[in-house]
């Protein structure tokens, strides 16, 4: 049985993990590759970093970051941040990233995804979508996704917009809730739902979480395969053991740290 | 006595694409010496082989073409190899995910996963059986990222299975001192890293 998975992402700027809410009030909480570590000893399933460094310095840093993780992490780790082409995919890949996530570069050039897919397997190629509630887009009311770290918004609707990803070869869709994102109220479950049933490929919720009961609905009523955590557990108020103890206890499979041993 | 300096020479092979450091660094852990190699000569020439599960389909038959015979009789012939994901997928003589051909060490198709939602993605039970390569791994939950699994023609090659969905799949497979893993050891944690070790066991019992 496919455990369903609790992820640990991590926002990474100039080699250093920073966490305000996603999109502003940024300050420094740790080492990624301590934190990384840390993480998977708690029993998380996945580790994501999203590099947000501006700066040419700061993206060979996250190579370096990269490097250095993978040679100590021994669960998958996706990277995303600024990646436009199949050669930023292969650089992030070859330093030791298991999976890449594309956002602005693939509104940008959606075949970017169709031949990241044919080089390096579709289980490699994460679209990542910033979603946003908006009355007034193109298509009416709906979600409209987001680039450059969520300060332009595109004409997609992000429904449309996972499905159209998933059909030019994403294996995976990391699904963001600007709405929610670092307000600890819950993931959108009606985003996260509606896209979970529009897409044949595995959906990450992210976006809102903020205890263990935003996980369950996020995994049951939202059909996400996976949650993504971020704040909460930087800011020490919880781990992923106790997450994932307060989900088994509420039935849900998921992989507990002592079954890893 | 420093393991890494007296353990088996483990030939990485290198398609020339993904994510080879965890896998290095795994193998390393369990007292390999490990080298990255996009050579066949040298890769055939180490103690053991390692096939890994990064890249597609179409780029590892690439990096295979010419040598498919010279492979699959080095392994034939007793040299240990361990296939990773698609690295397994290599063993078979070819795959619905594109042209070219594996190595056809074991005989059987490689075929889309029957599923709703494809690629299998996350941590899945292995059914272990009694194959050294599960030791201490009774209850082992191990990574997966594959939209494509093996369907050997004998059943008495796969020593372990797993479920996604409603399809029962080879988890492993294992021909001679040739064993292939559906799912990735080196993203696995500790279990993975456990089932390297016992890789590298067999390579000099």
């Amino acid at each position: 049985m496919l455990r369903p998975r609790v992820i640990a992402c991590l926002d990474v700027q100039d080699g250093r993990v920073v966490k305000g809410t996603r999109f502003v009030e940024l300050r420094d909480v740790g080492d990624p590759v301590e934190l990384a570590r840390r993480y998977e000893a708690e029993g998380a399933d996945e580790i994501v970093f999203l590099d947000i460094s501006a700066s040419h310095e700061g993206r060979s840093t996250l190579l370096e970051t990269v490097r250095r993780t993978a040679e100590v992490l021994f669960i998958p780790l996706t990277v995303g941040g600024g990646v436009r082409t199949e050669d930023d995919m292969n650089a992030l890949l070859r330093a030791g990233a298991d999976k890449v996530s594309v956002n602005s570069g693939a509104v940008r050039d959606p075949d970017v995804l169709t031949r990241g897919a044919r080089l390096f397997g579709s289980q490699c190629v994460v679209a990542s979508i910033d979603a946003k509630w908006s009355q007034e887009g193109p298509a009416g009311p709906g979600w409209y996704h987001h680039t450059h770290g969520g300060r332009t918004r595109t004409d997609l609707e992000a429904v449309a917009w996972a499905k159209e990803c998933a059909r030019r070869g994403a294996g995976e869709i990391l699904l963001t809730s600007m709405d929610r994102d670092g307000v600890r109220t819950g993931y959108d479950l009606e985003l996260t739902a509606a896209v979970a049933d529009a897409v044949s490929v595995p959906v990450i919720a992210s976006g809102g979480a903020g205890r263990a009961e935003h996980l369950r609905d996020g995994l049951t009523r939202g059909r996400a395969d996976a949650v993504l955590l971020a704040g909460i557990l930087h800011d020490g108020l919880t781990t992923v053991t106790e997450l994932k103890e307060a989900l088994a206890g509420w039935d849900i499979p998921v992989r507990l740290p002592d079954a890893a041993a | 006595m420093n393991p890494t300096r007296n353990g088996p020479q483990v030939a990485l092979f290198d398609y020339g694409a993904g994510n080879l450091h965890s896998l290095a660094k795994g193998l390393e852990a369990g007292g390999a010496r490990v080298t990255v190699t996009t050579d066949w000569f040298e890769a055939l020439d180490a103690q053991a082989l390692v096939l890994p599960g990064v890249g597609s389909f179409g780029a590892a038959v690439q990096a295979l073409e010419g040598h498919e015979t010279e492979v699959r009789d080095a392994l034939l012939d007793g040299l240990p190899c361990l296939g990773i994901c698609l690295g397994m997928q290599l063993f078979f003589p070819d795959s619905e995910e594109g042209e070219g051909s594996g190595i056809g060490l074991i005989q059987g198709r490689v075929r889309r996963l029957r599923a709703r939602t494809v690629p299998q993605m996350g941590w899945n039970d292995v059914e272990t059986g009694e194959d050294p390569l599960f030791r201490d791994l009774s209850h082992l939950t191990a990574y997966y990222a594959n939209s494509f699994v093996c369907e050997p023609e004998e059943p008495e090659t796969v020593v372990a299975h797993s479920q996604y969905e409603d399809q029962r799949f080879a988890a492993a497979v294992r021909r001679g001192r040739s064993w292939g893993v559906q799912f990735h050891p080196e993203k696995s944690s500790r279990a993975g890293l456990t089932l390297l070790r016992n890789f590298l066991a067999q390579v000099t019992p």
